[in-house]
């Protein structure tokens, strides 16, 4: 039973980081980013193709990180500019397009069969002892994200992407251009996506593209809605709320086995539309109620 | 030569599928001013809904038009349901809803029909020659029905009241808001023209490959990018952009191969939003 | 002259929304535009400020040519505008939308923010005096740590009023800074917008209520259809037939 609360906080804790990313970029610039998952995926295969090539862990994660913000960074470019909405479809089909290459570039990524043995965190500890590592790891990591954000949030940095997710024209209006905080926002938002994907490889040890798929992102997104936008505790919350949803649904399996997977599958799926489109219209504040900030 | 006539017609057909569904996208986004991520999941409806109607009558007609009438219900009931709702909220709101709609549809089609493909069981009709091109009769229907579609849309549009008022609407939404003239009517019927559509290029996707509840959202991607390609809110650029992005993936295919086809209407997006973000046919949109 | 502007023109479609419009405000002048609905008055705006791109003409401030500069150029050049519906920063307190328009801030640069604490705390307590005045002077302090999408429409008015002086803009472009006002804010707004033009800062006033703003500036252009139909004093234009005809006419219909 501890192992499998020690397993559920692991996971827990890479949703929180991969929520604290989401909602740099969106809850506190409104930055409308479908593409989280390509990013997750970028992280977890850089690390996973390194660390096949004996390359040690405390390389590969940092290169995760990067190479997550070197995928943000061109994508932001092209498409910050314009109208949200055309970053947000953008940012989905790069997400498509890296799972794509995952799919069908073999000679790197093994194509679909995956990438198998991935070595674990602190591999030279066994059982509790390695499992507690890797959660105390994740933990700081959070830590140290979620100081950086607050650091943000009462910056002038901080109080310029507040602005510009409020009224992006007035920010213009000022004489200050809305792209260059949204692209840097982009950025540091995929870097802590990049390491939640590296950790989440080595957590796993195993990673395959139709691990990688859209939903993960808009499961991120549920999180931050119901959690509530904008806010550094709604990540946590909306990572809590995603992870009990998502383990009850295999608990629910568990006692109704006639319930085939594939049905299951499709039952999380239309729970979390459901949750987008109800939260979206009813309580865009998130379950925690009124909008304020920090 | 022939290999490639053969494949540049694969395009026009594929392209047309395409260039539907655009439309479909690029008829709420002219009025409604959002990206309607549900888009392919119409199509998808269309698909599942001609099958069926297929599967029980015999006649692919009857089913086509089961398909387009269950796409334009979805249309409405989404809008009322949801979109209606979302007006007059940012534009965000709506393309989150419209993602969570596609995820309900996919789901329950996944809840009743489970996640194997489907097929449209027509019987094979041997390709006709023409000097050395291959031509499938089927395609030459699929295309004709298109066109059709097409046609009775731009009339819709052109010589309707009704369209009138939605191509006043798009023009210029602000406009129209002060003289009162998009009110619930001219809503309802352009959801259900939009679904409509979408499942008509569902009904032909299905035709031409197979069914199952993720190909639409599948398409979203090549159809964003046809729509952008065209001109957001232009009719005639989504279509004709549509035909383009169509015959370019599959006269790519031999080059690129058959699994980067979506990576290229990715590529496609990209250079159309650098290199003239408004599109082919597209107006500069200007603050509101 | 401070701003010139140089037969500006925008259609869509066939429609002339702007059709060669040119005029000029003097250095430190306080000069309105009027006309009816849909005179093109806030489409003028927008291309004078850049918001939108002109199809003919040109804008010229304080003798340089803005050409095709952004939005964000041209405020930066000293020439800052607000809008018809406020566009205020709705979860900022007032304070927190002053500090947010000062320029220049080494804060706003990520790298500093999380290095170079020391000097954007310095730098942030220079702004935050700046903003104290500018509080003061707009008689906002009341409301100073309220969030800004609670205020009434005048505060907001008042609030990107002092966001437009937080840039330290030499020319401010209000757009119908007066509509949605009650009549005692109205006065007040009117003594502040004179005060500071007494202070050297110049202002273009788009306006529908023509009393105030015949009170406050000294040249008045009146455009309809697009067009610019008169040009004067406030005395001189509305004396002027045609455009009693175009805009007092218009508005008995």
């Amino acid at each position: 039973m501890d192992a499998y609360l020690i397993a559920i906080a692991i996971i827990t804790a890479i949703y929180v980081l991969m929520a604290l990313g989401l909602n740099l970029q969106y809850g506190l610039t409104g930055l409308v980013n479908f593409g989280v998952v390509g990013f997750f995926c970028v992280g977890a295969y850089t690390t996973a193709i390194l660390s096949q090539k004996g390359v040690p862990q405390y390389i590969t994660f940092p290169l995760a990180a990067l190479l997550a913000m070197a995928f943000a960074w061109p994508l932001g470019l092209v498409s910050i500019r314009l109208r949200e909405d055309y970053f947000a479809i953008v940012s989905l089909g790069f997400s498509e397009v890296v799972r794509l290459v995952a799919t069908s570039e073999g000679w790197l990524t093994q194509g679909v069969q995956g990438i198998p043995g991935i070595p674990k965190m602190f591999g030279t500890f066994s059982g509790t002892t390695q499992a507690l590592a890797v959660l105390g790891l994740l933990v700081v990591f959070n830590l140290v994200a979620i100081a950086a954000m607050l650091r943000i949030v009462r910056s002038p940095f901080g109080r310029m992407i507040e602005a510009i997710r409020d009224n992006e024209e007035a920010v213009k209006a000022l004489g200050k251009d809305p792209a260059g905080f949204k692209i840097q926002v982009l950025v540091l938002g995929s870097a802590l996506t990049g390491l939640a994907g590296a950790a989440y490889a080595h957590y796993i040890g195993f990673i395959s593209p139709e691990q990688f798929i859209p939903l993960i992102t808009f499961q991120i997104w549920m999180a931050i809605i119901m959690g509530g936008v904008g806010r550094i505790s709604g990540a946590l919350v909306g990572a809590i709320i995603l992870m009990v949803f998502l383990e009850g649904s295999r608990f629910l399996r568990d006692v109704m086995p006639f319930i085939s997977e594939v049905a299951m599958a499709s039952v999380r799926l239309g729970v979390v539309g459901l949750a987008l489109v109800l939260f979206t219209m009813y309580r865009p504040q998130g379950l925690m109620g009124d909008f304020t900030r920090k | 030569m022939s290999g490639f006539l053969e494949l540049a017609i694969s395009g026009l057909m594929s392209g047309l599928v395409i260039g539907l569904a655009a439309l479909a996208l690029t008829l709420v986004f002219g009025v409604a001013r959002f990206a309607n991520a549900a888009t392919g999941d119409f199509m998808t409806i269309g698909a599942y809904a001609a099958v069926f109607g297929f599967t029980a009558t015999g006649s692919i007609v009857i089913g086509g038009l089961l398909g387009l009438f269950i796409g334009a219900v979805s249309g409405v009931i989404s809008y009322f349901l949801v979109f209606r709702v979302l007006e007059g909220r940012p534009s965000v709101s709506a393309l989150l809803a419209s993602i969570g709609v596609g995820f309900i549809i996919r789901s329950v089609l996944g809840v009743i029909y489970g996640h194997g493909q489907q097929v449209f069981q027509l019987p094979l009709v041997r390709p006709w020659r023409y000097f050395d091109v291959r031509i499938q009769p089927n395609d030459l229907k699929i295309g004709a029905t298109a066109l059709l579609a097409l046609l009775v849309v731009f009339l819709v549009l052109h010589a309707t009241p009704i369209g009138r008022r939605m191509r006043a609407v798009a023009d210029d939404p602000m406009l129209a808001r002060v003289s009162g003239i998009a009110p619930r009517k001219v809503m309802f019927a352009l959801w259900a023209m939009s679904g409509a559509v979408a499942a008509l290029a569902g009904v032909l996707l299905g035709i031409r490959t197979v069914i199952w509840p993720e190909m639409g959202w599948e398409m979203l991607i090549p159809v964003f990018a046809a729509a952008v390609l065209g001109g957001i809110g232009h009719p005639v650029g989504a279509v004709l952009a549509g035909v383009i992005l169509g015959v370019v993936q599959e006269i790519a295919t031999p080059y690129v191969g058959f699994t980067y086809k979506l990576a290229l209407a990715f590529i496609i997006l990209l250079v159309v939003l650098l290199v003239r973000p408004k599109g082919l046919f597209g107006r500069v949109e200007g603050v509101r | 002259m401070s701003l010139a502007i140089q037969g500006l023109t925008k259609a869509y479609g066939g429609l002339h929304v702007v059709s060669d419009v040119r005029f000029e405000v003097p250095k430190g002048a306080l000069v309105g535009v009027i006309g009816p609905n849909g005179a093109g008055k806030s489409t003028l705006f927008s291309l004078i400020t850049g918001f939108l791109a002109a199809d003919a003409g040109d804008v010229a401030f304080e003798g340089r040519s803005l050409g095709r500069a952004s939005p964000m150029e041209r405020a930066r050049s000293g020439m800052v505008r607000t809008f018809q519906v406020p566009r205020e920063f709705s979860h900022l307190t007032v304070r927190e939308n002053l500090m947010a328009a000062a320029p220049g801030q080494a804060g706003e640069r990520l790298i500093d923010a999380f290095f170079r604490f020391g000097t954007v705390k310095a730098q942030e307590k220079e702004i935050a005096a700046k903003v104290e005045e500018t509080i003061a002077f707009l008689r906002l302090a009341k409301v100073a740590d309220v969030p800004a999408g609670r205020l009434s429409g005048g505060q907001k008015k008042l609030v990107e009023l002092g966001r437009a002086l937080m840039t330290g803009a030499r020319m401010i472009l209000l757009d119908e800074p007066f509509a949605g006002v009650n009549p005692v804010l109205i006065e007040e707004l009117s003594v502040r917008i004179r005060e500071l033009n007494e202070r050297g800062i110049g202002f273009l006033i788009i306006e529908h209520d023509l009393p105030a703003l015949n009170k406050l500036v000294s040249t008045l252009h009146v455009m309809d259809r697009g067009e610019l139909i008169a040009s004067g004093t406030p005395a001189e234009v509305l004396a002027n037939p045609r455009v009693r005809d175009a805009y007092l006419g218009g508005a008995a219909a």
